[in-house]
């Protein structure tokens, strides 16, 4: 039986993890709602599941925790106690705790937490006492002993307050009977394979006009082309199919935020209320895991830095709860992600000054800056305008990590703000990392891919234009000085013509710029990206290769990452071959 | 009368808790086990195929254990059907509540394979005494 007690555990911590996921997001429904007793019916009856399981399971701390808990939320059911948001508080902190027990039966540490301060804060609110000793705005807490037993029979009568959540229950069913659970590991070897399927389908694609070129009136030949039509088609929605099925709503990562603003909002005594919208657009996988940090980074700022305390709210005449958006839509084969608030916005005036003060530009170059490009400013390292450091922000994790972290999706982050209005950061980000556009271009014998999110333009140039200041070499574009990266040098490949004519492809990374030379530009195809084992790439530089893909002729090519190359760029690291 | 191929419907909304009951029941022999998330589904599985021994939790949404206790209670096909409720640690009320409605037994979980072997055979003498 030891097989069958594993899979059940691994069962209770999947299902355990969805409950207290889901959790946080009725908790503060509930805030919000009151003491809606269908919500409290359903939290109630979330706790007393954990607790049931657990107990059979032998995880009796989880067991003595959700006990507490589940006394606690019965005194709330019951109308005996009511709900304040100290309570809450506590109710939210023994969730948390509740969570980092799960990790410990995940982990199989056997570790253990001290639950003692926890539990003797929920049996002080269980028995009407005091709410927690640190909170000053403790509500009286109402009594009333002689209700208990009738209430009791509340939720027992047959038609009674069951219906409330019996509406949606069904539909709740309906989803989950649907549903199956895959491991990641397989869903990921599954779009391996469909990637090396696209990669042959190309190939043969490529053979088969070759043929067709070659024998016009064969019949086998045309024939061949018709299937190889078919295959092609069929592969190309296969692919789409598999890349569905990758895709997680961002719900998954929104979930997070109403429990966040919440703590955040009340530790900084600032009233918010958020609003979310779109949290069913879908992305793949990877993208959801990588988009909460920079997410929980600009929430944070908007309710640290752009929100106005209350008594600044009310007197320039705002309401005094914030508003902050967070919206996610899609658009074309991206998606958009925009977080609003209707705080104060920022000024242009006060980047520079704070800019010029941390010694990131000088006065001179901050006066001849546009708005926008003082905007930009807050993106450099090093910039925080926080005049406090606040225990959330400012924990030196900066605007330029946050861009850093969607340029790695190849994504981009604009700012829209208006003074005494409000401020939007608008994400977009690629729905999918696996397939990208690329620009082919070619250096001597070989071919190299360059992801086309990053190129401007692109220049023909003569050897002469080129010129070398300070061991860089440089073109200058339209009165701006340009450093240029010759693509053979840093793989060490002949170029085909060292003096002759080169084509630039001027590429950004981090609102930079520069240019990287190349022989011969090739045309944009879409292509898969395999990833690259760092010790078989047997090359210079291996660092600012991205992955490689196969084209239809059959090469392998590398593609290029554009903001690692920057980043060597600017710390001098590449070696030139 | 232990009757391994007796058909037991195990009524729980956490399928981890299905699973759990199911294996004791497993290790207790029978074999002849089958599953509903709530009360309502618990309800139609029953009407349409003969059961012989309901194991149901107390609290689950869309339709509670004693909701579907007097439903089962009440109907004419089902109301001789032994059910056996479990609930969470021994609320009195709660017993009392179930025992007026109907139920054959209870049991409090966490439960061993023999507590439950216990329950089930003394609902079985009471039914057979009758």
């Amino acid at each position: 039986m030891p097989d069958e007690m594993e899979e059940i555990i691994q069962d209770f911590i999947i299902e355990t993890q969805e409950i207290l996921d889901g959790l946080d997001e009725k908790f503060v429904d509930l805030e919000k709602n009151g003491a809606d007793q269908s919500l409290l019916n359903e939290i109630f009856r979330n706790v007393h599941t954990i607790k049931g399981a657990s107990g059979f399971l032998g995880f009796n701390q989880m067991v003595e925790l959700t006990h507490a808990t589940e006394n606690v939320l019965k005194k709330l059911k019951e109308s005996i106690i009511e709900l304040t948001p100290p309570i809450m508080d506590v109710l939210l902190e023994s969730m948390d705790l509740m969570k980092v027990l799960l990790g410990h039966i995940k982990d199989k540490d056997g570790g253990e937490e001290d639950l003692s301060s926890i539990i003797s804060r929920l049996k002080e609110i269980e028995e009407g006492g005091a709410p927690p000793p640190e909170e000053e705005t403790g509500e009286p807490v109402r009594e009333e002993p002689a209700a208990a037993e009738e209430v009791e029979e509340k939720p027992q009568a047959p038609p009674g307050p069951a219906q409330g959540s019996a509406k949606e229950q069904p539909r709740e069913k309906i989803q989950l009977e649907q549903t199956i659970r895959v491991d990641v590991e397989r869903l990921d070897n599954v779009l391996n394979l469909v990637g090396e399927l696209v990669l042959g389908r190309n190939r043969l694609t490529k053979i088969t006009s070759n043929l067709e070129a070659r024998y016009v009136d064969d019949p086998e030949v045309s024939s061949l082309s018709e299937t190889m039509a078919f295959l092609s088609l069929i592969t190309t929605d296969l692919q789409i199919a598999v890349m569905k099925t990758r895709m997680q709503q961002v719900k998954k990562v929104f979930n997070k935020f109403p429990r966040m603003v919440r703590d955040l909002a009340r530790s900084r005594g600032k009233e918010v209320e958020l609003i979310i919208s779109g949290e069913e657009t879908e992305v793949d996988k990877s993208v959801i895991e990588n988009i909460a940090d920079p997410l929980v980074h600009l929430i944070r700022n908007s309710i640290d830095h752009g929100l106005e305390p209350l008594d600044e709210r009310r007197r320039i005449g705002k309401p005094e709860k914030g508003v902050l958006k967070l919206s996610a839509a899609q658009e074309g084969n991206n998606i958009v992600i925009e977080i609003e608030d209707d705080g104060r916005g920022i000024d242009p005036e006060l980047i520079k000054a704070k800019a010029v003060e941390r010694g990131l530009i000088h006065q001179t170059q901050a006066d001849g800056l546009s708005e926008r490009e003082a905007l930009e400013l807050i993106f450099t390292p090093g910039f925080s305008t926080a005049k406090q450091v606040s225990d959330v922000s400012g924990r030196g994790v900066g605007m330029d990590v946050v861009r850093t972290n969607i340029q790695k999706l190849n994504g981009t982050i604009d700012i829209i703000t208006e003074r005494g209005v409000g401020t939007r950061f608008s994400i977009k980000l690629p729905l999918t990392l696996a397939i990208i556009q690329t620009l082919m271009v070619q250096v001597g014998g070989d071919t190299y891919a360059i992801p086309l999110g990053s190129v401007l333009e692109t220049l023909r140039v003569t050897g002469e234009e080129i010129r070398t200041v300070d061991s860089q070499e440089v073109i200058r574009l339209r009165g701006e000085v340009l450093p240029i990266i010759r693509l053979s040098r840093l793989f060490g490949t002949s170029s085909g013509n060292g003096s002759g004519k080169l084509y630039v492809v001027v590429v950004t990374a981090s609102e930079k710029k520069f240019g990287i030379a190349v022989d011969r530009l090739k045309g944009q195809e879409e292509v898969v990206i395999k990833a690259v084992e760092g010790n078989v790439v047997n090359l210079n530089n291996s660092n600012i290769i991205a992955g490689a893909t196969i084209t239809g002729d059959g090469r392998v090519v590398l593609i290029v990452d554009v903001s690692m190359m920057l980043e060597s760029l600017t710390s001098g690291a590449l070696a030139y071959a | 009368m232990f009757d391994p191929n007796m058909k037991i419907l195990v009524v729980d909304d956490f399928s981890t808790m299905r699973r759990i009951v199911k294996n004791v029941l497993k290790q207790l022999g029978y074999k002849n086990i089958d599953e509903a998330e709530d009360g309502a589904e618990a309800l139609s599985k029953l009407k349409s195929k003969g059961f012989d021994f309901v194991v149901s939790d107390w609290n689950m949404p869309n339709m509670d254990g004693l909701e579907m206790l007097h439903k089962i209670r009440t109907d004419p096909e089902l109301k001789e059907l032994p059910v056996l409720m479990v609930t969470a640690e021994a609320e009195k009320d709660k017993v009392i509540t179930a025992l007026k409605a109907g139920v054959n037994n209870y049991i409090v979980k966490p439960f061993t394979a023999e507590t439950l072997k216990q329950k089930m055979d003394q609902i079985f003498e009471k039914l057979g005494k009758k």
